[in-house]
């Protein structure tokens, strides 16, 4: 990467009561089969946490109070433990109930999160070239370059 | 032709000063982008002196060329790209991506580009009475952006394997697809044109016309936080605000600007929040707000499409022109496209190892004016939007018409933008959508997304009907010129950047005629 002269704001929005709530939720959506090493599930919540906090205050405390409400959120469906206490089989059950629900806030907070985690996650280079992507390299531009352009 | 490198742009960052800031200009522009930076241009090379303020970051081609989306967009987007418009009633949460850079959106656009239509100019220069809004009289300026900012013609072999699939699946509804135009020089295909050209290809404004401006003696100053308009005597006087802060990126060091006149370019999310704060009463300022409501869908085939190898958007139809519809390819970053698959775990996991089968399509309605922009607790506006029923039958006709198109080019399985909904199989499977369903849908689940808000400042021919002069100048406030996509007084139907440029010339040219009656009244 290309060193930045603009240097970034020096912002956290998660606490510490909120990173094992956000690394179980990014377990539970990307590694129910333990396909991320714990090293890499931790700091992806660093990943997480610095893409959420060049948000406005009014934005990142929307999204902390969606992740109390996830924490919680088994409550609804009569499990009386927190979000990170359930298994992953049970978190992944449990957001697929979130994700269908016609209480047309909780989808909402499946939705947010896992945009961003899912964005974040598969930005790695290693799952990238896992999915097939070839990088930065590119073919089809090639057939509009003069011929003495591809030649060289 | 081959990308030439960038010329390097000289910019102050504001968040590097420790002292405050005052200046003495003749013309003071509020925002970078599409707007701010064409008007900077024009009044440069007239012999203006002028100071261009963004709020956002200065960061060069090759930096931002070499950032991955998720670090291009918290850096270059409002709100990390995680900007709403709150739905209001039967509406769908459709997310929003605004630019917050020096170049603004034009960072972050496609680089599509379109003129005005001709039917948009007429409802302009006629029902609407704004005269200067005829093909003929804006054709020129058109012309002379298109030839700065290098608009041409996307070739064919630019298109990807997922576009050409497209184009087929158009072709099995009896729609043909056309070749975009689009602001490029020396486009390699990478098709991630939205998180800023990889490649220095995308001739955004501050690769185009901010460089100019620069050479002409404009001052670009970064990270600078306009918070008031300075009026007195019922004219604009300058404007003040604060740097934001190296550190903690809250606003600080304190800059006021003297000048003879002001222009608003702050876009339509924030030039109204700016009119407020300073005192500007018009009801129209926030309202209006059109968004072009926009959905895509995923389209899994046998074959590898590798639709990242190609332009980010080569194609469109305006076939549904009548019918307020526009058909367009597109692709993104594959994992900003992984982000929006349906399913959670495995099943979600699933369709992501099949992302080089997959092909995406989009389009966009041509909306009313649904929108509202608000100040509330922070410093980002509240933006709510009420979808009309008409729009809200656009939008599902846009989703149906994509899915035939999807399954007509031999797509095995379709992903569509509805919350909660796995992927379908058949075109019979997309009929929930039609006009007669038994349990029509609720727009709250349709998954949307705007890239161009317009009109929440809105130009007129007469103070009650809206905020600005056929001119750009306020109706309230003398000197003080409102230019960028809010002015814009009805939706357009394509992509704004080129529109927004094209207006932003006609009136930077008409200031500049201007200026010397502009300077005396300051004076006065």
């Amino acid at each position: 990467m290309v060193p930045l002269v603009t240097k970034d704001f020096r912002r956290t929005t998660l606490k510490p009561r909120h990173r094992p709530l956000v690394r179980a939720l990014a377990e539970a959506l990307f590694s129910p089969n333990g396909e991320a090493t714990p090293e890499r599930l931790d700091t992806f919540v660093d990943d997480v946490d610095a893409f959420l906090s060049p948000a406005s205050k009014t934005l990142r405390f929307g999204l902390v109070m969606m992740l109390h409400v996830l924490r919680w959120s088994p409550i609804f469906f009569g499990r009386f433990r927190l979000f990170e206490d359930l298994t992953v089989d049970e978190r992944v059950t449990h957001l697929e109930r979130l994700d269908h629900s016609k209480v047309k806030q909780l989808p909402l907070i499946v939705v947010a999160y896992k945009t961003v985690l899912t964005m974040l996650f598969y930005e790695d280079e290693d799952e990238l070239r896992g999915l097939g992507y070839p990088g930065a390299e590119r073919k089809r531009y090639l057939n509009v370059l003069p011929p003495a352009k591809v030649a060289s | 032709m081959s990308a030439p490198s960038p010329e390097r742009l000289d910019v102050i960052r504001g968040r590097e000063q420790a002292r405050r800031f005052t200046a003495d200009v003749d013309v003071v522009i509020v925002g970078s982008g599409a707007g701010g930076s064409v008007v900077a241009r024009e009044l440069a090379r007239d012999g203006r002196s002028v100071l261009v303020l963004e709020e956002g970051g200065h960061y060069t081609p090759q930096e931002y060329g070499a950032l991955p989306p998720s670090q291009a967009f918290r850096r270059l987007a409002r709100e990390a790209g995680m900007s709403v418009a709150l739905g209001m009633g039967d509406t769908p949460l459709i997310s929003l991506l605004a630019g917050k850079c020096v170049g603004g959106s034009s960072v972050l656009t496609g680089a599509v580009c379109f003129r005005i239509p001709d039917e948009v100019l007429h409802t302009w220069s006629g029902p609407l009475g704004l005269e200067n809004m005829t093909a003929e009289h804006v054709e020129p300026y058109f012309a002379e952006v298109e030839h700065i900012c290098h608009v041409e013609t996307v070739p064919d072999q630019m298109r990807s394997r997922a576009t050409e699939l497209f184009v087929k699946g158009a072709a099995s509804q009896g729609v043909e697809m056309k070749s975009m135009k689009r602001n490029t020089r020396g486009c390699k295909g990478a098709a991630r044109c939205n998180f800023g050209c990889p490649n220095g290809a995308k001739m955004s404004v501050d690769i185009s016309f901010l460089p100019d401006a620069s050479r002409h003696g404009t001052t670009i100053v970064s990270d600078a936080r306009v918070e008031r308009i300075d009026t007195a005597g019922g004219r604009a006087r300058g404007v003040r605000g604060r740097f934001l802060d190296g550190v903690t990126g809250e606003p600080n060091v304190p800059f006021e600007i003297r000048a003879k006149v002001v222009v608003v370019a702050c876009g339509s999310m924030h030039t109204p929040l700016l009119l407020r704060k300073s005192g500007l009463s018009s009801p129209h300022i926030g309202r209006h707000l059109t968004l072009h409501p926009a959905v895509r869908i995923g389209a899994l085939f046998d074959e590898e499409v590798d639709g990242w190898d190609g332009a980010l958007q080569s194609v469109y139809t305006d076939h549904y022109w009548d019918e307020g519809i526009w058909i367009n390819g597109v692709y993104s970053a594959v994992n900003v496209l992984a982000a929006a698959f349906p399913g959670i775990g495995p099943e979600h996991r699933r369709l992501v190892k099949k992302i080089p089968n997959l092909a995406f399509f989009g389009g966009m309605v041509h909306d009313d004016g649904g929108g509202q922009v608000r100040r509330w607790i922070s410093r980002e506006p509240l933006i709510t939007y009420k979808m009309i029923a008409r729009d809200k039958a656009r939008l599902l006709k846009t989703i149906r018409i994509l899915g035939k198109m999807a399954f007509g080019a031999g797509a095995r399985e379709v992903m569509l933008p509805v919350f909660g909904m796995g992927t379908i199989k058949s075109e019979k499977e997309l009929d929930f959508l039609a006009p007669d369903a038994v349990n029509p849908i609720h727009a709250g689940r349709i998954e949307c997304m705007a890239f161009h808000p317009l009109g929440s400042a809105k130009m007129s021919t007469t103070r009650e009907a809206g905020v600005v002069k056929p001119t750009g100048e306020t109706w309230d406030v003398e000197n003080l010129f409102v230019i960028d996509g809010s002015i814009l007084p009805t939706s357009i139907g394509v992509n704004s950047q080129l529109p927004i440029m094209g207006i932003s010339m006609m009136l930077a040219r008409g200031l500049v005629a201007n200026f010397e009656h502009h300077a005396r009244r300051a004076r006065g």
